[in-house]
Protein backbone atom coordinates (compact mmCIF):
# COMPACT_ATOMS: atom_id res chain seq x y z
CA UNK A 1 0.00 0.00 0.00
CA UNK A 2 1.37 3.51 -0.72
CA UNK A 3 2.18 5.54 2.41
CA UNK A 4 1.83 9.10 2.79
CA UNK A 5 4.19 11.42 4.54
CA UNK A 6 3.18 13.36 7.26
CA UNK A 7 4.86 15.51 10.68
CA UNK A 8 4.07 14.95 14.47
CA UNK A 9 5.61 17.46 16.67
CA UNK A 10 8.49 17.34 14.85
CA UNK A 11 8.72 13.32 13.82
CA UNK A 12 8.50 12.85 10.10
CA UNK A 13 6.50 10.03 9.30
CA UNK A 14 5.30 7.80 6.57
CA UNK A 15 1.52 6.13 7.75
CA UNK A 16 -0.80 4.51 5.69
CA UNK A 17 -3.87 7.06 4.39
CA UNK A 18 -7.21 6.10 5.78
CA UNK A 19 -5.75 6.21 9.81
CA UNK A 20 -7.29 8.73 12.09
CA UNK A 21 -4.92 11.00 13.49
CA UNK A 22 -4.83 9.25 17.12
CA UNK A 23 -4.21 5.58 15.80
CA UNK A 24 -1.30 6.85 14.01
CA UNK A 25 0.34 8.43 17.51
CA UNK A 26 -1.06 5.23 19.27
CA UNK A 27 1.03 3.36 16.91
CA UNK A 28 3.97 5.98 17.09
CA UNK A 29 3.63 5.85 20.87
CA UNK A 30 3.22 9.67 20.61
CA UNK A 31 0.84 9.85 23.89
CA UNK A 32 -2.63 11.46 22.74
CA UNK A 33 -4.98 11.72 25.89
CA UNK A 34 -8.64 10.45 25.37
CA UNK A 35 -11.58 9.48 27.17
CA UNK A 36 -14.46 9.18 24.84
CA UNK A 37 -12.58 6.72 22.93
CA UNK A 38 -12.79 2.90 23.19
CA UNK A 39 -11.30 0.03 20.83
CA UNK A 40 -13.80 -1.71 19.66
CA UNK A 41 -16.41 0.94 18.94
CA UNK A 42 -17.01 3.98 16.71
CA UNK A 43 -15.45 7.67 17.92
CA UNK A 44 -17.44 10.38 17.90
CA UNK A 45 -14.90 13.39 19.55
CA UNK A 46 -17.02 13.75 22.64
CA UNK A 47 -14.68 14.65 24.98
CA UNK A 48 -12.34 16.96 23.22
CA UNK A 49 -9.78 15.96 24.94
CA UNK A 50 -7.67 14.58 21.84
CA UNK A 51 -7.75 18.01 19.96
CA UNK A 52 -4.12 18.53 18.48
CA UNK A 53 -3.57 21.48 16.17
CA UNK A 54 -2.98 21.21 12.47
CA UNK A 55 -1.12 23.65 10.35
CA UNK A 56 -2.87 25.58 8.30
CA UNK A 57 -6.23 25.11 10.23
CA UNK A 58 -7.43 27.90 13.00
CA UNK A 59 -10.08 25.60 14.52
CA UNK A 60 -8.35 22.89 16.93
CA UNK A 61 -9.48 18.86 15.74
CA UNK A 62 -10.04 15.58 17.50
CA UNK A 63 -7.39 13.74 16.59
CA UNK A 64 -9.97 10.72 17.35
CA UNK A 65 -12.33 11.40 14.25
CA UNK A 66 -9.33 13.24 11.77
CA UNK A 67 -8.14 11.41 9.20
CA UNK A 68 -4.80 11.57 8.38
CA UNK A 69 -3.88 13.54 5.07
CA UNK A 70 -0.65 13.80 3.32
CA UNK A 71 2.21 16.75 4.25
CA UNK A 72 0.04 17.52 7.39
CA UNK A 73 1.83 19.09 9.86
CA UNK A 74 0.53 18.25 13.75
CA UNK A 75 1.51 19.25 17.31
CA UNK A 76 -0.44 17.52 20.27
CA UNK A 77 1.70 18.79 23.25
CA UNK A 78 1.57 22.81 22.43
CA UNK A 79 0.66 25.23 25.42
CA UNK A 80 -2.42 25.96 23.54
CA UNK A 81 -3.47 22.39 23.85
CA UNK A 82 -2.06 21.21 27.50
CA UNK A 83 -4.30 24.70 28.67
CA UNK A 84 -7.26 22.89 26.52
CA UNK A 85 -6.99 19.28 28.31
CA UNK A 86 -7.05 21.07 31.51
CA UNK A 87 -9.88 23.06 31.18
CA UNK A 88 -12.10 19.90 29.60
CA UNK A 89 -10.59 18.10 33.01
CA UNK A 90 -11.95 20.60 35.25
CA UNK A 91 -14.94 20.77 34.04
CA UNK A 92 -15.75 17.27 33.52
CA UNK A 93 -15.11 17.30 37.90
CA UNK A 94 -17.69 20.30 37.93
CA UNK A 95 -20.29 19.16 35.80
CA UNK A 96 -20.97 16.41 37.92
CA UNK A 97 -20.50 15.43 41.38
CA UNK A 98 -17.06 13.51 41.64
CA UNK A 99 -16.33 12.06 44.95
CA UNK A 100 -13.74 10.58 44.64
CA UNK A 101 -13.53 9.37 48.68
CA UNK A 102 -16.69 7.31 48.28
CA UNK A 103 -16.68 6.51 44.93
CA UNK A 104 -16.53 2.56 43.89
CA UNK A 105 -13.90 3.46 41.24
CA UNK A 106 -11.68 5.39 43.55
CA UNK A 107 -7.86 4.38 42.52
CA UNK A 108 -8.94 2.92 39.07
CA UNK A 109 -10.99 5.36 37.13
CA UNK A 110 -10.05 6.83 33.93
CA UNK A 111 -10.92 10.36 34.88
CA UNK A 112 -8.59 10.02 38.07
CA UNK A 113 -5.85 9.38 36.28
CA UNK A 114 -6.25 12.16 33.79
CA UNK A 115 -6.50 14.27 36.41
CA UNK A 116 -3.11 12.70 37.87
CA UNK A 117 -2.11 13.55 33.90
CA UNK A 118 -2.72 17.06 33.05
CA UNK A 119 -2.04 17.98 36.51
CA UNK A 120 -5.07 18.96 37.99
CA UNK A 121 -4.62 20.12 41.80
CA UNK A 122 -7.72 22.08 42.28
CA UNK A 123 -11.15 23.08 40.09
CA UNK A 124 -11.18 26.46 38.74
CA UNK A 125 -14.82 26.51 38.22
CA UNK A 126 -17.60 26.59 40.46
CA UNK A 127 -18.99 23.45 41.10
CA UNK A 128 -22.69 22.80 39.79
CA UNK A 129 -23.80 20.37 42.48
CA UNK A 130 -26.33 18.67 40.47
CA UNK A 131 -29.24 16.57 42.10
CA UNK A 132 -28.44 13.30 40.17
CA UNK A 133 -30.36 10.13 40.24
CA UNK A 134 -28.93 6.92 41.00
CA UNK A 135 -30.91 3.72 39.08
CA UNK A 136 -30.18 0.88 41.29
CA UNK A 137 -33.45 -1.14 39.79
CA UNK A 138 -31.62 -3.55 37.82
CA UNK A 139 -30.73 -7.10 39.70
CA UNK A 140 -27.15 -6.70 39.22
CA UNK A 141 -25.88 -3.51 38.22
CA UNK A 142 -26.12 0.45 39.46
CA UNK A 143 -26.10 3.73 37.08
CA UNK A 144 -24.87 6.48 39.27
CA UNK A 145 -25.37 9.64 37.27
CA UNK A 146 -23.17 11.49 39.73
CA UNK A 147 -20.27 9.93 37.87
CA UNK A 148 -21.04 10.11 34.57
CA UNK A 149 -19.15 12.42 31.90
CA UNK A 150 -21.13 11.50 28.83
CA UNK A 151 -18.44 9.67 26.84
CA UNK A 152 -20.78 7.59 25.43
CA UNK A 153 -18.69 4.68 25.78
CA UNK A 154 -21.63 2.48 27.39
CA UNK A 155 -24.30 3.67 24.79
CA UNK A 156 -21.55 2.73 21.62
CA UNK A 157 -20.86 -0.53 22.97
CA UNK A 158 -24.78 -1.48 23.58
CA UNK A 159 -25.23 -0.69 20.56
CA UNK A 160 -22.65 -1.32 18.49
CA UNK A 161 -21.31 -4.48 19.78
CA UNK A 162 -24.44 -6.02 22.21
CA UNK A 163 -26.66 -4.73 19.41
CA UNK A 164 -29.23 -4.24 22.52
CA UNK A 165 -29.07 -0.45 22.24
CA UNK A 166 -30.52 0.02 25.89
CA UNK A 167 -28.71 2.76 26.53
CA UNK A 168 -29.05 6.09 24.53
CA UNK A 169 -28.59 10.00 25.22
CA UNK A 170 -31.68 12.50 26.20
CA UNK A 171 -31.77 16.41 26.54
CA UNK A 172 -28.54 18.52 25.99
CA UNK A 173 -25.68 20.69 27.56
CA UNK A 174 -25.87 20.38 31.34
CA UNK A 175 -28.98 18.89 31.49
CA UNK A 176 -27.82 15.57 29.06
CA UNK A 177 -28.21 12.69 30.65
CA UNK A 178 -27.14 8.20 29.41
CA UNK A 179 -31.11 6.82 29.88
CA UNK A 180 -32.25 3.37 29.83
CA UNK A 181 -34.56 2.79 26.73
CA UNK A 182 -37.41 5.50 26.65
CA UNK A 183 -36.21 6.89 30.13
CA UNK A 184 -37.41 4.05 32.54
CA UNK A 185 -35.65 2.62 35.23
CA UNK A 186 -32.81 0.00 33.92
CA UNK A 187 -34.41 -2.17 36.04
CA UNK A 188 -37.45 -2.53 33.51
CA UNK A 189 -35.36 -2.40 29.94
CA UNK A 190 -37.01 -4.70 27.70
CA UNK A 191 -33.73 -4.41 25.25
CA UNK A 192 -31.07 -4.89 28.34
CA UNK A 193 -29.35 -8.39 28.32
CA UNK A 194 -27.67 -7.83 30.98
CA UNK A 195 -24.42 -8.54 29.66
CA UNK A 196 -22.06 -6.04 31.36
CA UNK A 197 -20.30 -4.72 28.43
CA UNK A 198 -21.77 -1.02 29.27
CA UNK A 199 -19.81 -1.59 33.29
CA UNK A 200 -16.40 -2.45 31.31
CA UNK A 201 -16.86 0.43 28.89
CA UNK A 202 -17.72 2.76 31.29
CA UNK A 203 -14.41 5.06 32.47
CA UNK A 204 -15.70 6.09 36.01
CA UNK A 205 -17.80 4.46 38.60
CA UNK A 206 -20.96 5.56 37.13
CA UNK A 207 -22.09 1.97 35.64
CA UNK A 208 -20.81 -0.78 38.02
CA UNK A 209 -21.84 -3.95 39.77
CA UNK A 210 -23.87 -4.60 43.08
CA UNK A 211 -21.77 -6.95 44.31
CA UNK A 212 -18.64 -4.79 45.32
CA UNK A 213 -18.01 -1.87 47.88
CA UNK A 214 -15.86 1.38 47.65
CA UNK A 215 -12.58 1.24 45.84
CA UNK A 216 -13.03 -2.67 44.91
CA UNK A 217 -13.80 -1.93 41.03
CA UNK A 218 -12.50 -4.02 38.69
CA UNK A 219 -12.57 -2.94 34.93
CA UNK A 220 -11.46 -4.61 31.60
CA UNK A 221 -12.11 -2.01 28.78
CA UNK A 222 -9.92 -3.79 26.78
CA UNK A 223 -12.43 -7.03 26.51
CA UNK A 224 -14.61 -5.04 24.18
CA UNK A 225 -12.06 -4.64 21.37
CA UNK A 226 -10.95 -8.21 22.23
CA UNK A 227 -14.45 -9.46 21.15
CA UNK A 228 -15.02 -7.43 18.16
CA UNK A 229 -11.70 -9.03 17.03
CA UNK A 230 -12.73 -12.49 17.77
CA UNK A 231 -16.08 -11.78 15.93
CA UNK A 232 -14.15 -11.40 12.83
CA UNK A 233 -12.52 -14.67 13.20
CA UNK A 234 -13.87 -17.44 10.82
CA UNK A 235 -13.81 -20.64 12.48
CA UNK B 1 17.07 31.61 59.48
CA UNK B 2 14.65 32.39 62.32
CA UNK B 3 11.48 29.52 62.99
CA UNK B 4 9.07 29.55 60.95
CA UNK B 5 5.17 29.94 62.33
CA UNK B 6 3.13 26.94 61.35
CA UNK B 7 -0.57 26.67 62.65
CA UNK B 8 -3.17 23.54 61.28
CA UNK B 9 -7.28 24.55 61.20
CA UNK B 10 -9.74 22.10 61.38
CA UNK B 11 -12.75 23.44 59.75
CA UNK B 12 -15.47 21.66 57.84
CA UNK B 13 -13.73 18.24 57.69
CA UNK B 14 -13.57 14.85 59.37
CA UNK B 15 -10.14 15.48 61.18
CA UNK B 16 -9.14 12.43 58.93
CA UNK B 17 -6.30 15.62 57.29
CA UNK B 18 -5.17 16.07 60.55
CA UNK B 19 -4.67 12.18 61.63
CA UNK B 20 -2.31 12.10 57.66
CA UNK B 21 -0.49 14.86 59.25
CA UNK B 22 0.05 13.07 62.34
CA UNK B 23 1.56 10.14 60.26
CA UNK B 24 4.62 12.14 58.93
CA UNK B 25 5.45 10.52 62.33
CA UNK B 26 9.15 11.23 63.56
CA UNK B 27 9.50 13.81 60.50
CA UNK B 28 7.36 15.96 62.80
CA UNK B 29 11.23 16.53 64.54
CA UNK B 30 11.83 17.47 60.93
CA UNK B 31 9.45 19.98 60.80
CA UNK B 32 9.65 21.17 64.86
CA UNK B 33 13.54 22.15 63.99
CA UNK B 34 12.33 24.92 61.40
CA UNK B 35 8.88 25.97 62.35
CA UNK B 36 7.35 26.25 65.58
CA UNK B 37 3.18 25.14 65.84
CA UNK B 38 1.87 27.88 67.04
CA UNK B 39 -2.21 26.87 66.86
CA UNK B 40 -3.34 23.53 65.77
CA UNK B 41 -6.08 21.25 67.08
CA UNK B 42 -3.71 18.99 68.94
CA UNK B 43 -1.75 22.14 70.72
CA UNK B 44 -3.24 24.15 72.93
CA UNK B 45 -3.54 27.26 71.55
CA UNK B 46 -6.96 29.81 71.50
CA UNK B 47 -7.00 32.99 68.90
CA UNK B 48 -4.76 32.40 65.76
CA UNK B 49 -1.61 34.69 65.84
CA UNK B 50 0.26 35.60 62.99
CA UNK B 51 1.75 32.69 61.07
CA UNK B 52 3.97 31.98 58.21
CA UNK B 53 2.47 28.88 56.95
CA UNK B 54 -1.20 27.64 57.21
CA UNK B 55 -2.42 24.70 56.89
CA UNK B 56 -6.55 24.44 56.49
CA UNK B 57 -8.34 21.31 56.42
CA UNK B 58 -12.47 21.41 55.77
CA UNK B 59 -14.52 23.32 53.64
CA UNK B 60 -16.62 26.47 54.54
CA UNK B 61 -20.21 25.09 55.75
CA UNK B 62 -21.02 27.65 58.00
CA UNK B 63 -20.95 31.32 59.23
CA UNK B 64 -18.23 31.17 61.71
CA UNK B 65 -16.39 29.64 59.38
CA UNK B 66 -16.63 32.01 57.51
CA UNK B 67 -15.36 34.43 59.70
CA UNK B 68 -12.40 31.80 60.32
CA UNK B 69 -11.04 31.55 57.52
CA UNK B 70 -11.45 35.74 56.55
CA UNK B 71 -9.20 35.52 59.77
CA UNK B 72 -6.50 33.01 58.64
CA UNK B 73 -6.08 34.78 55.35
CA UNK B 74 -5.35 37.75 57.10
CA UNK B 75 -2.90 35.96 59.80
CA UNK B 76 -1.22 33.41 57.34
CA UNK B 77 1.95 34.57 55.07
CA UNK B 78 0.63 31.45 53.08
CA UNK B 79 -2.51 29.81 53.08
CA UNK B 80 -2.68 26.09 51.86
CA UNK B 81 -6.08 24.09 51.34
CA UNK B 82 -5.53 21.19 52.66
CA UNK B 83 -7.25 17.70 51.62
CA UNK B 84 -10.03 17.33 49.15
CA UNK B 85 -12.87 18.64 51.60
CA UNK B 86 -10.93 22.40 51.40
CA UNK B 87 -10.32 22.27 47.68
CA UNK B 88 -13.39 20.73 46.30
CA UNK B 89 -15.51 20.48 48.91
CA UNK B 90 -15.45 16.70 48.47
CA UNK B 91 -18.11 14.34 50.84
CA UNK B 92 -18.41 17.73 52.92
CA UNK B 93 -20.03 18.96 49.61
CA UNK B 94 -22.33 16.01 49.36
CA UNK B 95 -25.26 17.86 51.23
CA UNK B 96 -25.35 20.68 48.10
CA UNK B 97 -27.54 18.44 46.20
CA UNK B 98 -30.20 19.45 48.72
CA UNK B 99 -32.31 22.46 49.87
CA UNK B 100 -30.85 22.67 53.46
CA UNK B 101 -33.99 22.47 55.00
CA UNK B 102 -34.48 18.88 53.75
CA UNK B 103 -30.85 18.14 55.09
CA UNK B 104 -31.77 18.71 58.70
CA UNK B 105 -34.67 17.30 58.37
CA UNK B 106 -33.53 14.04 57.52
CA UNK B 107 -30.90 14.19 60.02
CA UNK B 108 -33.17 15.66 63.02
CA UNK B 109 -36.89 15.23 61.66
CA UNK B 110 -36.94 11.91 59.66
CA UNK B 111 -34.25 9.87 60.99
CA UNK B 112 -35.24 6.24 62.08
CA UNK B 113 -33.52 6.77 65.10
CA UNK B 114 -35.53 9.91 66.22
CA UNK B 115 -38.36 9.66 68.62
CA UNK B 116 -41.53 11.19 67.98
CA UNK B 117 -40.76 14.83 68.60
CA UNK B 118 -37.53 14.93 66.71
CA UNK B 119 -36.79 18.67 65.83
CA UNK B 120 -33.98 20.78 64.40
CA UNK B 121 -31.51 22.61 67.02
CA UNK B 122 -31.78 26.49 66.95
CA UNK B 123 -29.60 27.71 69.71
CA UNK B 124 -28.40 31.18 69.34
CA UNK B 125 -24.74 29.88 70.54
CA UNK B 126 -24.99 27.24 67.60
CA UNK B 127 -23.60 28.13 64.63
CA UNK B 128 -25.59 29.19 61.24
CA UNK B 129 -25.42 26.29 58.42
CA UNK B 130 -24.90 28.07 55.31
CA UNK B 131 -27.16 27.03 52.21
CA UNK B 132 -23.86 25.56 50.36
CA UNK B 133 -20.61 24.08 51.39
CA UNK B 134 -17.73 25.93 49.00
CA UNK B 135 -14.40 25.08 48.95
CA UNK B 136 -11.67 27.48 50.18
CA UNK B 137 -11.02 29.39 47.55
CA UNK B 138 -14.61 30.57 46.04
CA UNK B 139 -13.99 32.58 49.83
CA UNK B 140 -10.06 33.89 49.93
CA UNK B 141 -7.35 33.23 48.06
CA UNK B 142 -5.15 30.12 48.30
CA UNK B 143 -1.99 29.81 47.80
CA UNK B 144 -1.22 26.52 47.48
CA UNK B 145 -3.81 23.00 47.71
CA UNK B 146 -3.25 19.70 48.80
CA UNK B 147 -5.56 17.09 47.07
CA UNK B 148 -6.20 13.74 48.46
CA UNK B 149 -9.00 11.88 51.32
CA UNK B 150 -6.62 11.92 53.37
CA UNK B 151 -3.36 13.39 51.41
CA UNK B 152 -1.00 11.03 51.96
CA UNK B 153 1.55 11.73 54.89
CA UNK B 154 4.37 11.41 52.30
CA UNK B 155 2.68 13.97 50.59
CA UNK B 156 2.19 16.64 53.40
CA UNK B 157 6.01 16.18 54.36
CA UNK B 158 6.65 17.04 50.83
CA UNK B 159 5.01 20.12 50.59
CA UNK B 160 6.07 21.24 54.57
CA UNK B 161 9.33 20.63 54.09
CA UNK B 162 9.45 22.47 50.59
CA UNK B 163 7.77 25.57 51.91
CA UNK B 164 9.62 25.73 55.24
CA UNK B 165 12.81 25.69 52.94
CA UNK B 166 11.66 28.68 51.30
CA UNK B 167 10.90 26.68 48.33
CA UNK B 168 7.95 25.88 46.08
CA UNK B 169 6.27 22.49 45.98
CA UNK B 170 5.18 21.05 42.71
CA UNK B 171 3.28 18.25 43.32
CA UNK B 172 2.27 16.83 39.34
CA UNK B 173 5.99 17.22 38.91
CA UNK B 174 6.39 14.98 42.15
CA UNK B 175 3.55 12.55 41.23
CA UNK B 176 2.53 13.28 44.15
CA UNK B 177 -1.44 13.80 43.20
CA UNK B 178 -4.37 12.04 44.46
CA UNK B 179 -8.23 12.71 44.77
CA UNK B 180 -10.33 10.20 47.00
Amino acid sequence: MNTIPIIIDEKKLEVDPGKTILEVCRENEIEILTMCHLKGVLDIGACRLCLVEIEGINKLLSACTTKVAANMIIRTNTDRIKKYQRITTELFFAERNHVCAVCVANGKCELQDLGYKVGLDHIRYPHLFPQCEVDTSHPWYVMDHNRCIMCTRCVRVCNEVEGAHNWDVMNRGHQVRVISDFNSPWGESVTCTSCGKCLHACPTGAIWPKAIVQGQLQKNPGMINELVEKRKMKL
Amino acid sequence: MSKKKLATVWLGGCSGCHMSLLDIDERILDVAKLADIVKSPIVDGKEMPEVDIALVEGSITSDEHYREILHIRKKAKTLIAFGDCAVMTNVTGMRNYFPLKEVFDAAYVNAVSNDAEGQVPGHPSLLKLNDKVVPLQEVVNVDFVIPGCPPNADTIFYVLFEFLNDRLPDLGKAKKLKYG
